[in-house]
């Protein structure tokens, strides 16, 4: 399983954002190389003059599919370690509508535009403009919209599983719909233009084999995925009073909690912080942070509601990934008291319950002295709650999560 | 284009290569591909240079804080344009001009740029993505509310492209 610079919480790190224009600059090359520089290329998708818009889209968007699932099914890489785009459905039918006449008016999208301001189309410049215009508008008149985001809660869904279909299935469907595609936008461009311009019908037909081949090729891969488990029945809540020096704490604090404060408060006792466990049920029984409460991603806003902007909200998984989308989700709708423990559980256990003799960096006495106290707190056996499973501690030293 | 100018890539292989940027991409940073993104983060930083408590206290902009330019979008955005640029001269493809049809007045090319430009901008943001961060890469990870949008996209784009075909007019 590969780390992502999105699932270690470092994707605003420098490291991350030289590989970001790396990952730009290729994008950019493919671009230009594909002929997407060219606002009269990218609007003949519109008139049937030219589908080479479609052509790269589909071919691009079926090589990946296939890419994604050969590697999540392989556990190479896990989904949780990819910013998994929510689903808002009035939002992003309104938004496409909308888009789609822009595209079609300044025959530029956003990314081509960029690119075709690169090889001097004056428009693409003047098209720019009108987005970054646009995107002010957006922010000006966000009140207009903002329902949108308030009264449906975003959803991490796939289309698989809206059809019920397993994944491999699915995505050799895609497959298959992306090459009548092909063949179709080749026999249309026949119709219109009547040009030769890609002299290829032993390659298409070459190309397509390859394709369902990879395609198929999915299937071979045993399935490791995890199906959801029912949710767990709701605790009651914990939270109370403290409000005043809470509203201070959020004053200043940023989105993220460290680690070792959430300990430092935890032990202390403080009360008014509700800690949610966003991680499977299954996971959460096996160990989860002492005082966490087991919330699914889907009961989230339901669950929240009673403490929105009320006490302090910490959202941990065993990464940053789902926490982060949570958080901004909420943010979206107001919530205001929401952070996420930086690094996750990983980080949590890694960095306040590591035990010192184990560690390879020196650490001052009265760290250890503190961190010993945490072990005490967190790994003992707390009354009511569930007692930890005693294999926990080992297995995450050395995993690395 | 100019005469010298390479031709484009075969399509296909333009989307493979397109398709193996965006699994690199989502391996090495987690995330995919996007544009309009960056777009919006460095709108952020013009509003805020103008006028700085109003865009730090909006509702959108407000919650990217004080540096929405320190963000890996910006630095993708970034890289684009350097690799389109290479691109373009290398391939001999780079020419100052308006893209236009030959009896389309500029001024109307120009009006419909921006025009185009000002929806699209506003309707990135109220998708969460574009072409790239929403069609493409949400499409790739199979993710509803992308397809959704890309469906969206193509059926107004070729409903409204009857009325501002005159700008491609030779």
């Amino acid at each position: 399983m590969i780390d992502t610079f999105f699932s270690t919480g470092q994707l605003g790190g420098t490291r991350a954002l030289f590989m970001a224009a790396v990952i730009g600059i290729l994008f950019g090359w493919v671009l230009e190389q594909a002929g997407f520089g060219s606002s009269r290329r990218l609007s003949g998708v519109f008139y049937f003059r030219d589908m080479a818009v479609i052509k790269v889209m589909a071919t691009a968007m079926v090589t990946a599919a296939l890419g994604m699932t050969a590697l999540v099914a392989s556990g190479i890489i896990s989904l949780d370690a990819v910013f998994l785009n929510p689903t808002l459905y009035r939002a992003q039918i309104i938004g496409g509508l909308i888009f789609g006449v822009g595209f079609v008016m300044g025959g530029w999208c956003p990314g081509t535009a960029s690119v075709g301001a690169a090889s001097g189309k004056w428009d693409a410049g003047v098209f720019l403009a009108g987005t970054v215009c646009g995107s002010i508008l957006f922010n000006e008149t966000f009140g207009l919209v903002a329902g949108l985001y308030s009264s449906e809660p975003p959803t991490i869904s796939f289309v698989h599983d809206i059809l019920r279909v397993p994944r491999n299935w699915f995505v050799l469907a895609l497959t298959i719909c992306g090459i009548l595609v092909f063949w179709l936008v080749e026999w249309i461009e026949k119709q219109t233009v009547q040009a030769d311009r890609f002299s290829g019908l032993r390659f298409l037909k070459q190309f397509s084999f390859i394709l369902l081949v990879v395609g198929c090729g999915v299937f071979l891969i045993p399935e490791k995925a995890v199906t959801p488990e029912p949710e767990l029945p709701v605790a009651p809540a914990v939270v109370n009073g403290g409000e005043k020096a809470l509203l201070a704490d959020i004053e200043e604090a940023l989105d993220h909690m460290e680690p070792e404060e959430l300990a430092r408060r935890l032990t202390a006792g403080q009360t008014g912080i509700l800690l949610v466990d966003i991680r499977s049920k299954k996971e959460f029984h096996t160990f989860h942070i002492r005082t966490a409460r087991h919330v699914p991603l889907t009961d989230l806003t339901t669950v929240l509601l009673p403490h929105k902007n009320k006490g302090l909200i910490i959202l941990y998984s065993n990464g940053m990934t789902h926490p982060v989308q949570a958080r901004d989700a909420l943010y979206r709708m107001g919530y205001r008291n929401v952070y996420i423990l930086t690094d996750g559980l990983a980080g949590f256990v890694q960095r306040c319950l590591k035990p010192v003799s184990l560690r390879s960096e020196p650490v001052p006495v009265a760290a250890a002295a503190e961190i010993n106290q945490w072990r005490v707190f967190f790994l003992s056996p707390p009354a009511g709650d569930a007692p930890p499973s005693p294999k926990m501690p080992a297995i995450s030293y050395w995993r690395g999560y | 284009m100019k005469p010298s100018a390479k031709p484009y890539m075969n399509p296909y292989a333009a989307g493979v290569c397109l398709g193996l940027v965006l699994l690199v991409s989502f391996m090495v940073l987690g995330a995919g591909l996007g544009a309009s993104g960056g777009i919006a983060r460095i709108s952020a930083a013009i509003e805020s240079f103008f006028l700085p408590q109003h865009t730090w206290n909006s509702p959108y902009f407000g919650a990217w804080g004080k540096q929405p330019l320190n963000y890996y979008l910006v630095y993708m955005l970034a890289g684009t344009v350097i690799g389109g640029l290479a691109s373009s001269v290398l391939s001999g493809r780079f020419t100052f001009q308006l893209e236009k049809g030959r009896q389309c007045p500029s001024w109307k090319r120009i009006v419909l740029a921006f025009s185009g430009g000002l929806l699209v901008g506003y309707a990135s943001r109220m998708a969460q993505g574009c072409t790239s961060g929403q069609a493409l890469t949400g499409g790739a990870l199979l993710l509803t509310g992308s397809f959704v949008f890309l469906i969206c996209l193509f059926a107004s784009g070729y409903a409204a492209a009857f009325l501002v075909r005159s700008q491609w007019y030779d």
